[in-house]
């Protein structure tokens, strides 16, 4: 008897302690300046939207912002798969007026990534888009999620919440800068074909006329990779081409646009000076205009 | 079927509560039934392999006992030994040799016409074969009485716990506990249980984790900065550690509830002092199994200086060919029978130099505990990478201290989790260490419930989920 009261105690705590903790954690993830956590608490309106995966992220803010003065809310992700961008992007046209531009990098097509849908359930309870593809992605887990609450914070993505607690997320741009070593050693690497999902292409294009609909112009861009990079990118020509054919807008490519090794983080990433150079040179394409 | 996943604990909810009400026979009948569909889970065929090592070891080890001729003897125990060493040798290492030959005869011009076969290696069979040669070993040293119950025998051979990964548990240690019947017992429940959330939480949440990074940095050491990739190795170093020693864990601990006990496998090893004392710390069964059957049989110390370095060489070739058939592992063995041989030639030197210069005890052991730890990390790189190109690539890179920066170090978060995670591992292993918190506070129904539940609440915060494979079952 003494044992099976230990165990129906264990179980309480079991059950206390873990929505105890949940709701710490919500509470911290909502106060984050992290920028999901803007999105999903009101505090995200913005002129322009950059939409992308890491390259989205390291490319466009945030010398738009400088160069603008307009107001840039940044939705990229490390490796954001385009079905999750879509949800997100949703997500912001339910909550706030549409913004007047979004600038989308295309190379964010090039997977689906069901390990980084569940990497969102920290902002499960803000979004049911969330919910319905992390069920496709896994329904074991979504039901583990529901089960328990600190499972949802088992996550990168709320990692970087508790990151942002008390800073902006809007200043990051790569430091670092290829060196001649890692530069020569694209020899040793294969050609680089983009397996990218053949909905993918269907998916952005779906997005695009959602946010026209809306009343926000959509530029579609593929920023600079490495030259040599780039040239190992056997179908790079046919993957924008899917791009354009599916969403009716031109690419902007500027694979090939950026040439110095001192502008590149690694092969796919330009740093801090690529990243000014590159924005400058939208604003001479006229992809973004000063306020 | 791995421990990690819900088909196992589903089989584990219907097995545990028939395991209890049976007794006897019925028992032994329903652990063996168990543990073959357990293994059959995998690939059923592969049943077979272990059925066959069973009948070949329980009749041998039965012929050996009823004879007193010493040739006799010898002839059989060399049987078994051939026909344990001929299966793992053909299923694990044929295709290794033969390559390994093709690959030496080529620069001659020569060829050979054969070809590699595509073989599966069966899982877990370098640990079940050498349980159960060293059942056979021991009858031939007159160290155990044959058994007399082949049921029991073959439930000693196939117990579903270690059957795939260990610990390797030796004949006379385990079957006169399966003479008896254990009864439920809620404080071998308890331990039992605790020590398989322990095992989780190595797994699941540290290894698994941890392997995120580290396969990246192993896979592609081109492409990554000196930091990021000792960083990576850094990692593997736990994360073998947590992946294996976590197997060990679960695996003991439900031997634990259902009542047995099994050998410690792990015991801190990376707070090891010197080489010797790693491997009495590092898969103890293994190393003792090692120990016993090859390095004693070699003729152990007992033969002078210069014999005793070769039987160590020896054992650490041998203990790295039977990790994976592969060179990188026989260089890791390498690499650790020159650390042992290099400690014997050079400790007498260096314990005059710490005595002379009068190094306080923790500053001594800590170097030491360091240089130890540095040094199986160097041996863990060729353990871990594909090829030798690699593992040059890797240690090239760290070496040239290109890219020794912050600012080289991919995804930063995950390499805070991991420190957080490894953190938290150690701390709990120097508790251990300082205060014998097994005797004095688990009993406490209060610290048991809050510790069980903290775990579960750092598994739901840290774990990573999908049931990957552990690390040893590829051995």
């Amino acid at each position: 008897m003494k044992q099976l009261l230990w165990l129906g105690g264990f179980l309480v705590l079991v059950v206390v302690g873990d929505r105890l903790g949940g709701h710490l954690l919500a509470g911290l993830t909502q106060r984050s300046e992290f920028r999901y956590s803007r999105l999903y608490t009101g505090r995200a309106a913005a002129d322009v939207m950059v939409l992308g995966n890491s390259r989205g992220l390291a490319f466009y803010q945030p010398h738009i912002e400088e160069m603008t003065g307009l107001k840039v809310i940044n939705l990229s992700y490390n490796g954001l798969p385009v079905d999750l961008a879509a949800a997100l992007v949703r997500d912001y046209y339910d909550h706030y007026p549409a913004p007047g531009k979004i600038i989308i990098d295309v190379s964010l097509c090039d997977r689906f990534d069901p390990q980084l849908v569940m990497n969102f359930s920290p902002y499960l309870p803000y979004s049911t888009r969330i919910d319905s593809l992390i069920r496709q992605a896994d329904p074991q887990i979504r039901g583990g999620l529901h089960l328990s609450h600190l499972f949802r914070y088992n996550s990168e993505v709320f990692q970087r919440a508790l990151y942002y607690q008390d800073r902006t997320d809007q200043h990051w741009v790569v430091e670092r800068q290829l060196s001649n070593t890692e530069a020569n050693s694209i020899r040793d690497d294969y050609e680089f074909i983009i397996y990218y999902p053949e909905e993918a292409p269907d998916i952005l294009g779906e997005l695009v006329r959602f946010c026209q609909a809306k009343g926000s112009e959509v530029q579609l861009v593929l920023g600079p990779y490495f030259p040599a990079f780039a040239a190992k990118m056997t179908n790079l020509r046919s993957f924008i081409q899917d791009i354009e054919t599916a969403s009716g807008l031109p690419v902007n490519d500027f694979s090939t646009a950026l040439r110095d090794i001192s502008l590149f983080a690694d092969f796919q990433h330009l740093n801090k000076a690529g990243s000014v150079i590159f924005v400058d040179s939208l604003l001479q394409r006229k992809i973004v205009v000063r306020k | 079927m791995v421990f990690n996943s819900l088909p196992f604990l589903v089989f584990l909810m219907a097995f545990l509560p028939i395991y209890f009400l049976l007794g006897g026979k019925k028992r032994l009948w329903w652990c063996l039934a168990a543990s073959y569909f357990f293994y059959g889970w995998w690939d059923w065929r592969f049943l077979g392999l272990i059925i066959f090592s069973t009948i070949v070891d329980f009749a041998i080890g039965g012929r050996m006992a009823a004879t007193t001729q010493a040739d006799t003897r010898k002839q059989l125990l060399w049987l078994s030994v051939a026909i344990n060493l001929g299966v793992l040798g053909f299923f694990k290492y044929f295709n290794f040799f033969a390559d390994s030959l093709q690959q030496a005869i080529a620069p001659f011009g020569w060829e050979l016409s054969w070809h590699t076969l595509h073989i599966i290696l069966p899982v877990g069979i370098s640990f079940y074969t050498f349980q159960s040669m060293s059942y056979t070993i021991d009858i031939y040293r007159k160290d155990l009485e044959p058994e007399p119950s082949f049921l029991r025998f073959a439930t000693y051979i196939a117990f579903f716990p270690q059957l795939v990964a260990g610990p390797i548990v030796r004949a006379r240690e385990f079957l006169p506990q399966l003479r008896k019947d254990h009864n439920f017992d809620w404080n071998n429940f308890y331990l039992g249980a605790a020590q398989i959330l322990w095992g989780f939480f190595k797994k699941v949440a540290i290894a698994d984790t941890l392997a995120l990074f580290v396969d990246q940095c192993f896979e592609a050491p081109h492409h990554y900065g000196a930091l990021h990739l000792t960083i990576g190795v850094f990692f593997y170093a736990f994360q073998i550690y947590c992946d294996f020693s976590g197997y060990s864990d679960i695996a003991i601990g439900l031997a634990r509830m259902m009542g047995f006990r099994f050998p410690e496998n792990f015991r801190t090893p990376y707070f090891s002092r010197d080489f010797s004392e790693f491997w009495t710390r590092w898969h103890i069964t293994l190393s003792s199994w090692l120990r016993d059957y090859l390095y004693i049989s070699l003729g152990g110390n007992r033969k002078g200086y210069w014999k005793t370095l070769r039987n160590l060489m020896l054992t650490m070739l041998l203990g790295g060919l039977w990790h994976g058939a592969g060179w990188t592992f026989v260089f890791w063995g390498f690499l650790h029978g020159l650390y042992l041989m290099l400690q014997r030639i050079l400790s007498p030197a260096w314990q005059k130099l710490h005595r002379s210069l009068y190094t306080p005890s923790w500053l001594y052991n800590g170097m030491n505990i360091a240089i130890v730890f540095l040094l199986t990390c160097l041996a863990w790189v060729f353990f871990r990478s594909p090829d030798f190109g690699r593992a040059m690539t890797l240690l090239e890179r760290i070496v040239s201290l290109e890219g020794f920066n912050r600012a080289s170090v991919i995804n930063k978060f995950a390499v805070i989790q991991g420190f957080l995670l490894i953190g938290m591992l150690l701390s709990v292993e120097v508790l251990g260490l300082t205060i014998n918190y097994s005797r004095k506070i688990i009993y406490q129904p209060v610290f048991r419930a809050f510790s069980f539940a903290a775990l579960l609440w750092l598994i739901a915060l840290f774990g990573t989920f999908g049931a990957t494979a552990f690390i040893y079952f590829q051995f």
